[in-house]
């Protein structure tokens, strides 16, 4: 596997151990030795100069091409980034303050080293299925390096013969929000923005798909008199137009039709939220937080996984759930049973009876954006 | 290097619906429900060209077997020594002129459900009981169009009984208030409307 490896990794002496931790003779791995201080003395080694070596250990094959190459077709030298980048990751792991610190916290090292790993691996879409697997278990390991606690991360990749649909009775939704609450707990929406994937719009009878006049908070008893309801979230168009305008790739259709971000490569310009006619795309202002009990640990790589400051999130049919078979927690959720979900390839499935069967209709379909997500009535 | 532009995709195909159609085929992949549906007792169903599973229902019914209290006709066990028994039940379906207990209840054969037209309908199969009024709900139901699925999208299907969402003497659903309040999309309106009058 790391002949083909699409980033770099930074030998802090975890992975050969043998070798790098050969120099000392004491054969004492943890804690002080006294015969590797006089070495690294007797090598006389200036600040400068380790940076300068630690980086070309580091950068090793870099004109080998990686992630960035494969998307861009371009030449770059991240020399100076990479030296940058090792010299503070060094001084993180303790690597060039003294001989003990090196090998006192192992926990900080191995943190340093998945972090190296994370900051340079290539796009998700471009990965192997030994690269998807390793990328999940660094982000498992870090997670259980810096809380304590063990996470679920699926890298499952799209079945055959399946590609998911949605649709949506709008004669049955009664205005709850039990889904919008199961989607927010679900994929670990955070919780100081009160960030929301679904939105259910408060509709006027007689008006028509007025969206401009409709309202998606309202709180009072539902269903209100002389209103219907309507949800809407993101459509997983056949045709994405978020897709096409994102200048780095992390945002793509996968084979079951689940519209994906990669949050590693997402670089938070913010063009696929414009270019989504559908309002389908949210991005984190800020570190988005999630009380530590209220975590779903069940996640995936492309789905619920925690995200950072700065990147797009929006809803993946829940992938970490529908990839087992399972419905959408909103789909579970609904008490009315105004959401169906299934495999539109498979002419029994459900959700095919409702296409060929009831009066369907998708959202602004003169876009040819053609949303994977139908309304129907009774 | 020219490009053509097409109204077709990538894949080849003009619409979703279009791919759909060329590359449908009876799901037969490794994804199932049959684990999420472990501990749900289920009975099959065959209705026309649809056949499906359903939640098991006698079972659930903590007063099953009725006759164990029912041991003579309805007629006879009206007095007022013997203690009132389903008091809790309040008849809100249709309305009075249209239905009483004996529209779906035999008052001489307790432990099955009571069609029109006088024949037994299994408690299992309480479906066939509303949908001699609820045809159009029955017709959706079957294709999947109604109600919910017990477990995931995946086969075998398994969908919920109309008992198990509507409780048959009180069908409809109840005004209540949404389980979710958005205060910062409250308090973001509020400041993009002051940004506006500043202007």
């Amino acid at each position: 596997m790391s002949e083909n490896k699409k980033w770099f990794t930074l030998d802090l002496g975890l992975n050969k151990k043998s070798k790098s931790s050969g120099s000392c003779g004491c054969g004492n791995s943890e804690g002080s030795c006294n015969s590797r201080m006089q070495e690294v003395k007797e090598e006389e080694l200036s600040a400068d100069e380790f940076y300068e070596r630690a980086v070309n250990a580091a950068i090793g094959d870099e004109r080998k091409k990686d992630g960035f190459e494969q998307v861009f077709d371009v030449k770059m030298d991240r020399r100076d980034a990479f030296k940058k980048l090792t010299a503070s990751l060094l001084i993180g792991a303790g690597a060039v303050s003294s001989c003990t610190s090196i090998t006192k916290d192992s926990d900080s090292k191995e943190k340093a080293q998945i972090d190296w790993e994370e900051q340079f691996k290539g796009n998700y879409k471009l990965m192997t299925n030994d690269e998807k697997k390793s990328t999940v278990d660094r982000l498992m390991r870090s997670y259980e390096l810096r809380t304590g606690k063990n996470i679920n991360i699926s890298s499952k990749n799209a079945e055959e013969d399946v590609l998911f649909g949605y649709a949506f009775n709008i004669s049955k939704c009664q205005g709850y929000m039990n889904c919008v609450s199961a989607c927010v707990e679900e994929n670990n929406q955070d919780r100081n923005s009160q960030m929301q994937y679904i939105r259910i719009h408060e509709m006027k009878d007689g008006k028509g798909f007025n969206f401009n006049e409709a309202d998606d908070n309202y709180y009072h008893e539902v269903p209100a008199e002389d209103h219907f309801y309507m949800g809407t979230q993101c459509y997983h168009c056949d045709n994405p137009p978020c897709v096409d305008v994102c200048p780095v790739q992390a945002t793509w259709k996968e084979e079951d039709g689940l519209v994906v971000i990669d949050y590693d490569w997402c670089v938070g310009c913010r063009y696929c939220m414009a270019a989504c006619p559908y309002d389908g795309r949210r991005f984190n202002w800020s570190k988005p937080e999630v009380p530590e009990n209220e975590v779903n640990k069940n996640q995936h790589y492309l789905g619920n996984r925690m995200r950072k400051k700065g990147v797009m999130e929006k809803c993946t049919f829940c992938v970490q759930r529908s990839r087992k078979g399972k419905n959408p927690a909103c789909v579970e959720a609904c008490p009315t049973g105004a959401r169906i979900f299934g495999n539109l390839l498979d002419s029994n499935s459900t959700i095919r009876w409702v296409l060929e069967n009831k009066k369907v209709f998708r959202l602004k379909e003169d876009l040819g954006t053609e949303p994977k997500f139908w309304y129907f009535m009774d | 290097m020219i490009a053509f532009s097409s109204c077709k995709n990538d894949d080849g195909y003009h619409a979703v619906t279009d791919k759909i159609e060329a590359e449908q085929k009876p799901y037969h992949g490794n994804s199932s429900s049959e684990e999420l549906l472990v501990g749900t007792d289920l009975i099959t169903v065959k209705e026309g060209e649809f056949t499906f599973l359903i939640p098991e229902r006698k079972e659930q019914i903590k007063s099953y077997a009725c006759i164990e209290c029912h041991s003579k006709p309805l007629e006879q066990m009206k007095s007022p020594e013997i203690t009132k028994a389903h008091w809790d039940i309040k008849l809100n379906h249709a309305n009075s002129d249209a239905m009483n207990c004996a529209t779906c209840h035999n008052p001489d054969n307790m432990n099955n459900l009571n069609s029109l037209t006088g024949k037994d309908i299994d408690f299992n199969r309480s479906y066939k009981l509303c949908s001699q009024c609820h045809s159009g709900q029955f017709e959706d139901w079957k294709g999947g169009a109604h109600g919910k699925k017990v477990a995931g999208w995946a086969p075998p299907r398994a969908s919920m009984t109309c008992v198990n969402c509507h409780t048959p003497h009180s069908p409809g659903f109840e005004l209540r208030w949404p389980v979710q309040f958005n205060t910062q999309k409250v308090i973001e309106r509020q400041e993009g409307l002051e940004r506006a009058e500043e202007h």
